[in-house]
């Protein structure tokens, strides 16, 4: 941890949108490199504000100096955990991924309790915000497709991530369908949550065991020449970042070197003159917005470079405001005041576009930005798909 | 190798880098910024300085020390660069007054002046003499903006304190932003007694559309109003980052954030890849020419060991101004310090001289014997080095 790099110049605080939003947050100088030089072994941790931060990674965007505040709060929050009791609302979020395929499984019920007015109460009773309608389960998961396979020599492992699988398997499909147009294998890999949430709910433990299991998984299909290929941008992060991080996974180093970001892949394979996509006319104006994760993810904006080869379709980035919701951050009826006001922020950026509709590839943004604005939103791979499909195949 | 190919790479995204790649931008070429973080000007004034000096600052250029990277670029271009920029930042909505012929003097939270030649719109009507009579707002709670320090100077100054419900810098700047928070204070504004002619707020009037709601304030009280530049977190210098990287997105410009530099690819007297760390993979960026605007120590271009002064991107070789016990003066506060010499020197065509690479152009905060505190060139410095870094890039390029 370098703490004593922090020039105390307070670029990360001017770039801390939880800041802005919520005066109880000292914001990400205070709670992590000065407050670092306080945080002794010996005593019990009393900082409970660190739970405010939402992990969106910008202060360590913003630093000159490569101190990364966030990581620092991280080991903070994850210390909380370890030394208090959790919240219901904590809990459960830690433990999505058991929630979610519960969900899933008695989708047509569950959806229907967590649309209700009595879903909501208890909702609220656990600390669980409802400013947003909660996503629809799917009953038909990911998980449950066939393994599509020819003889081709380019073979991915898609790591699909939990929204994908338990709300939105369509565009998990969309994924796979294009390539396998593309001549290239797709398996679904055995995978269970990245082990970000658990993370984001101060459960060290949970995580790690979580992305135990999958690097066990991921390393048998890397040595069996597949290439990891995610969607989620959240998703990708913690397998670049914390795997080999705060996790402490010996296999890390090897899954970042075979792991790519979707749309990256789709450029790689371009690069390489292994595919000649031809994208079809899209008549459209949209609003991208960048979600934190994949700024720092350091591979730029891959997604907007196959938007940009597709005729008619005018596109902003936006990068300069985060979305407020972060995963389960803003599910939790604590922070709902802080998610809101950031979330209309970046709604009234949106707006002064004129888009019709939103861009962004990940799907908790895109729930929060939906709900607040109304306006339509999709993942890049929807567009992708829909340019692709305009042109009669590639 | 890497996947996409650009023009230029530029390492650094503050005003000189900023600058440079929107310049190039507009002419057609692609090109990418890589930065590890935001630039010092987002801690600025916002101001741009250009020489400071009781004459034009055209003419105090001429008084330079023959070093100075400014002789490099004729005056006309520097004219024109801050036209150029001039027209930027008002096509993005924040518009600066001034004129490169001559400088200005503003009111700081201290009570002192400062020497300026651009400011943005809300600095115009800065008190630029202690005779002034002014009233200054403030607000509850706002650390490190104490207006009894500028009265104690300004004797024909008072003050009064509005209470917005936050204390900080940012949390102040957003709430001017909501409609409901301007009129409370406005009326409230209205209703107190103030004899002066002009009104002084610190540097808080909205996160983004400070230029509008100065001029609310002023249409609705009748008199001039001004903002005063704080210490960071400073508006003015975000607003002015803020505009200035939208501007470079504008003209098909890209940013790669959190892009530190670690390592480079060459290949006999070329740059050919930018390497960033990375856990798995390398993973790189290429171009054909590269252009260095990674700032002096604070911005991280420059970096200062116990004997020797280091640039770590391309490993340039450094001017460095004798050896350590040269590099400061006995007196803090002087503005002589040697160490503000240490950079990289270049030739007429912001190349680094000394050196192999044919292709690397230097501008910005990270040239060699600039000491922008002694001769208050800062952001002036920034901006013209950067645009005539980006027409030797040019040249090469074509």
């Amino acid at each position: 941890m370098n703490y004593e790099h922090c020039i105390r110049c307070t670029i990360c605080v001017e770039n801390c949108p939880v800041f802005r939003a919520n005066p109880e947050f000292p914001g990400p100088k205070q709670a992590g490199p000065d407050a670092q030089r306080f945080r002794s072994d010996r005593d019990k941790s009393t900082d409970s504000w660190v739970l405010l931060c939402s992990q969106c990674k910008r202060c360590e965007m913003a630093c000159p100096c490569g101190v990364e505040p966030a990581q620092i709060i991280l080991k903070a929050q994850q210390r909380f955990g370890r030394e208090h009791t959790h919240s219901p609302a904590h809990l459960l979020f830690a433990n999505n991924y058991y929630l979610s395929a519960l969900g899933s499984y008695t989708a047509p019920l569950a959806n229907r309790i967590a649309a209700s007015k009595i879903g909501k109460k208890i909702f609220n009773t656990l600390g669980i915000a409802t400013h947003i309608p909660f996503p629809r389960f799917c009953f038909r998961t990911l998980r449950q497709e066939k393994k599509s396979l020819s003889s081709s020599n380019k073979k991915v492992a898609f790591f699909y991530g939990c929204f994908i699988n338990f709300y939105r398997p369509d565009i998990g499909r969309k994924i796979i369908k294009i390539l396998n147009t593309f001549n290239v294998d797709v398996v679904l890999p055995p995978q269970w949550c990245c082990g970000l949430p658990a993370l984001g709910n101060g459960n060290l433990f949970l995580a790690r065991a979580f992305a135990q299991k999958n690097a066990a998984s991921l390393v048998n299909y890397i040595d069996a020449g597949y290439d990891i290929v995610y969607s989620c941008t959240s998703c990708g992060l913690c397998l670049q970042n914390d795997y080999s991080g705060i996790l402490e996974i010996p296999q890390a180093k090897k899954i970042s070197e075979s792991t790519y970001n979707f749309h990256e892949y789709l450029l790689r394979l371009i690069a390489d003159e292994y595919i000649k996509p031809r994208f079809g006319e899209l008549r459209r104006k949209i609003a991208y917005h960048i979600p934190c994760h994949l700024r720092a993810l350091k591979i730029g904006y891959p997604a907007a470079k196959l938007l940009d080869k597709i005729t008619g379709l005018e596109y902003q980035i936006l990068d300069d405001s985060c979305c407020g919701l972060s995963g389960s951050y803003g599910f939790k009826k604590s922070n709902e005041n802080t998610s809101v006001q950031l979330g209309r922020r970046a709604v009234s950026f949106i707006r002064k576009t004129g888009a019709s509709s939103i861009v962004a590839d990940c799907g908790s943004c895109r729930m929060q930005l939906s709900g607040i604005s109304g306006l339509q939103s999709f993942d890049p791979v929807e567009l992708i798909c829909e340019s692709l499909e305009n042109n009669s195949g590639p | 190798m890497s996947l996409i190919e650009y023009d230029v790479i530029i390492i650094g995204a503050g005003l000189a880098g900023l600058t440079a790649g929107s310049s190039l931008a507009r002419q057609g070429f692609r090109v990418a910024i890589v930065t590890t973080g935001e630039p010092t000007a987002c801690l600025s004034t916002g101001c741009v300085d250009l020489c400071s000096g009781l004459a034009s600052p055209l003419e105090n250029i001429r008084q330079l020390s023959s070093y100075h990277p400014f002789h490099f670029i004729d005056p006309e271009l520097i004219r024109q660069t801050l036209n150029n920029f001039s027209e930027a930042v008002k096509e993005m909505g924040i518009p600066y007054v001034g004129s490169p012929d001559e400088n200005r003097r503003i009111l700081t939270a201290l009570g002192t002046f400062k020497t300026t030649c651009l400011v943005p719109v809300t600095m115009q009507a800065s008190a630029n003499n202690v005779q002034e009579k002014i009233h200054i707002v403030t607000f509850r709670g706002l650390k490190d903006f104490y207006p009894s320090y500028i009265i104690s100077r300004l004797k024909n100054a008072s003050f009064s304190v509005y209470d917005a419900g936050v204390s900080t810098t940012m949390g102040i700047a957003a709430n001017f932003e909501q409609e409901d928070f301007l009129e409370a204070f406005i009326c409230w504004l209205g209703n107190i007694e103030i004899s002066e002619n002009k009104i002084a707020f610190p540097a808080v009037l909205g996160s983004e559309s400070a230029a509008e709601i100065s001029k609310k304030i002023e249409h609705q009280l009748g008199r001039p109003v001004f903002e005063i530049p704080t210490i960071p977190p400073s508006m003015p210098g975000r607003r002015l980052f803020n505009r200035l990287k939208n501007y470079f997105r504008k003209n098909k410009g890209f940013i790669y954030w959190n892009w530190p530099v670690v390592g480079v690819e060459k290949s006999g007297k070329l740059i050919e890849a930018v390497v960033t760390s990375s856990v798995g993979r390398p993973n790189s960026l290429n171009a054909k020419a590269f252009i260095l605007a990674s700032g002096s120590f604070v911005g991280g271009g420059l970096v200062a060991t116990r004997d020797t002064i280091l640039e770590k991107v391309f490993n340039l070789p450094v001017h460095i101004p004798g050896r350590r016990e040269f590099w400061f003066e006995q007196n803090y506060f002087s503005v002589n310090h040697n160490i503000e010499k240490a950079g990289i020197e270049v030739d007429s065509s912001f190349r680094p001289v000394n050196c192999l690479w044919e292709n690397v152009f230097v501008c910005g905060g990270i040239l060699a014997n600039t000491e922008i505190l002694k001769n208050g060139c800062g952001n002036g410095l920034a901006l013209c080095t950067g645009e005539a870094a980006a027409i030797s890039c040019a040249e090469y390029l074509r």
